[in-house]
């Protein structure tokens, strides 16, 4: 292994020009794998903010399309909503699984007395439903039609409590409800976001609001593989003749986001891959100079028996060195680089230390050797072809 | 042994073509070294001594005639099998020595050793080599660049005899050293003769090609006495 060792002595003593090498690696091994463990972080935050909606089919009513079997009405923040007749037939295409229909509008309300008023979302849930849709971190779910639930969020901004009251309307002219229960945070959702909402029962909403129609329908389905066959089973059901309602399959539109987090994660490690591709010309140009200064030692080398195929493994293994030792330093310093983002981006590291991160680092310096041995080629494959007579005579 | 003459050159002819026209470095060429032989060859500038010791050590094929190495004949070789010539039937001396600065005394005698037996030498037999030119045994972990001249070519001499080859090329062996240390070289040279190795030697110098027992002379390509 003399050329191994003739390679490691040659970086060695043109340390400075192999670090700068070196150093070119590193930073492409670092951009490649910040920006793909930086993408699969976020898409595993996404990931874990809508992985409580992704067994749904919500149906809503089809926007732009003809009126059907479908009411329009004032009040609500829609002016198309599904019929009970609608909400029957729904809930016999989706049979055995789950339909829960859902009232939505927002309304002002009033947290105390002499508290300013505030706006909110107000969901209408049949009580048999909510356990269903809903966990609960604190209290109990409403039964009454003076109970009420409130989101995380709405809990923590507002100050409320379990046993607080919430004045409906205008001055409280629309009741007053007390707080039974706090949801649990469920982050973005296809089918109701309570975190900022209050969420209501169903008899209290129709009563208020002068209601007998839904907004939306949500099918929780039990076996997720059934998803596309209730989505169908409704969409045959209701679209028979015109397109009324419109079905979405929450696990497809996961997958749908979560390709396009996948596809926005490549494109920005692709962009690290062109630093990579820079420090791969530095390599190159690294090399050139090497073969350049070594002619006359390649010459000798060649009069004494050392055949092509091993001067070009000698500079080769020049290449790899400033790729291996690069990609490791990379790979080191995307680790510390990838800790520091996620703790300042996204507030949490619990994304790092997973397979889909860290394979992003593998990747890196995977593609930082490749790149080394790559541009070593031309200049190991120039150094093997010298002819050794022109080469013995250069100074 | 082998009754083949070391080296036969038969009908030697180099032509080297450039735009302006074809030039003839060399023109039937024929001679032989039997084994044991130390010739010098001379001439002077441009009369093509580099030319001939080029296809002496295979560094080069002749656009016709024929070169035998120990009854080898090496025109219809392979780029591959003449490099496993070089390095095992022929020993290669310069006149600026040429050892590898990046490794020390030891490693630049065995190295081609590790080019042919392909991995780890005993560095026993390179101390033995470098004893044999005699090199002081607290040089032998040195780089080239500490040593004198003269040293560097008896390293140079311990590097051409360690594959054992049939015979030493030398290419004005003496041409930068000073008188003292040239003679010294030369001793040693007319000392591995008297054991056995087959020396050829181009040398400008008539008082250096004194130590050998031939001369080839060349002028204008072709051999004149």
């Amino acid at each position: 292994m003399i050329f191994w060792e003739i390679a490691k002595r040659n970086i060695r003593i043109h340390l400075l020009r192999s670090t700068l090498a070196m150093l070119g690696i590193v930073i492409g091994v670092v951009a490649i794998a910040s920006m793909g463990i930086l993408g699969n972080s976020l898409v595993l935050t996404v990931s874990d903010s809508l992985k409580t909606v992704g067994d749904s089919v919500i149906v809503t009513p089809h926007v732009g399309g003809t009126m059907g079997g479908f009411s329009g009405g004032a009040g609500g923040s829609s002016s198309l909503r599904i019929t009970e007749q609608n909400f029957q037939q729904i809930k016999r295409a989706s049979a055995p699984n789950v339909a829960i229909p859902i009232l939505q509008t927002s309304d002002r309300m009033k947290l105390g007395v002499g508290s300013d008023d505030i706006v909110a979302a107000i969901y209408g849930l049949n009580p048999d439903d909510v356990p269903d849709l809903l966990k609960l971190k604190e209290g109990g779910y409403s039964r009454g039609n003076s109970g009420c639930l409130v989101g995380s969020t709405f809990a923590t901004d507002h100050n409320v409590k379990v046993g607080s009251r919430i004045a409906i309307g205008t001055d409280g002219n629309k009741g007053t409800l007390r707080v039974t229960g706090i949801i649990e945070e469920r982050g973005m959702a296809f089918d109701v976001s309570t975190d900022s909402a209050i969420v209501v029962t169903k008899d209290w909403f129709d009563e208020t609001y002068n209601r007998d129609d839904y907004d939306k329908v949500v099918i929780k389905v039990k076996n997720l593989d059934d998803l596309p066959a209730v989505k169908t089973a409704i969409e045959n059901q209701m679209n028979k003749r015109d397109k009324i309602v419109d079905v979405v399959d929450t696990r497809k539109t996961m997958e749908t986001i979560f390709s396009a987090f996948g596809q926005i994660t490549t494109f920005v490690s692709a962009i690290g891959g062109i630093s990579m591709l820079v420090a791969g010309v530095s390599i190159l140009n690294i090399m050139m100079m090497s073969v350049t200064e070594r002619i006359k030692e390649i010459g000798i080398m060649r009069s004494i028996g050392a055949q092509r195929k091993e001067v070009m493994s000698m500079f080769l293994y020049e290449a790899l060195i400033l790729g291996v030792v690069g990609s490791l330093i990379g790979g080191a310093m995307s680790l510390l680089g990838g800790y520091a983002i996620s703790s300042v981006l996204l507030k949490t590291t619990k994304y790092l230390f997973v397979y889909s991160s860290l394979i992003h680092i593998v990747y890196g310096m995977s593609f930082g050797i490749v790149i080394s041995l790559i541009c070593g080629i031309y200049p190991a494959w120039r150094a093997a072809n010298l002819n050794p007579i022109d080469a013995l005579r250069h100074e | 042994m082998d009754e083949h003459p070391v080296m036969v050159f038969k009908d030697v002819v180099k032509v080297y073509p450039l735009p302006s026209g074809d030039v003839t470095a060399l023109d039937g060429i024929n001679f032989k070294v039997g084994r044991g032989e130390f010739i010098s060859i001379m001439g002077p500038s441009g009369s093509g001594k580099s030319t001939l010791l080029n296809l002496m050590g295979c560094l080069d094929t002749p656009t016709a005639g024929d070169i035998y190495i120990s009854g080898t004949r090496t025109g219809d070789m392979s780029d591959k099998e003449l490099t496993d010539l070089r390095r095992d039937r022929i020993g290669f001396i310069f006149q600026y020595f040429n050892l590898f600065p990046l490794l020390n005394i030891i490693e630049n005698v065995t190295f081609p050793m590790m080019l042919k037996s392909q991995e780890a030498v005993d560095p026993e037999k390179g101390r033995a080599a470098l004893r044999a030119v005699q090199l002081d045994d607290s040089l032998f972990t040195h780089t080239p660049t500490e040593v004198s001249g003269g040293q560097q070519q008896r390293v140079a001499v311990a590097r051409a005899l360690i594959n054992d080859p049939d015979i030493l090329l030398c290419d004005e062996p003496t041409g930068n050293l000073d008188s003292k240390t040239g003679a010294g070289i030369m001793e040693l040279m007319s000392e591995l003769n008297r054991k056995g190795t087959t020396i050829i030697m181009v040398t400008h110098d008539p008082n250096i090609a004194k130590y050998s027992h031939r001369t080839i002379r060349i002028a204008d390509g072709r051999i004149v006495e």
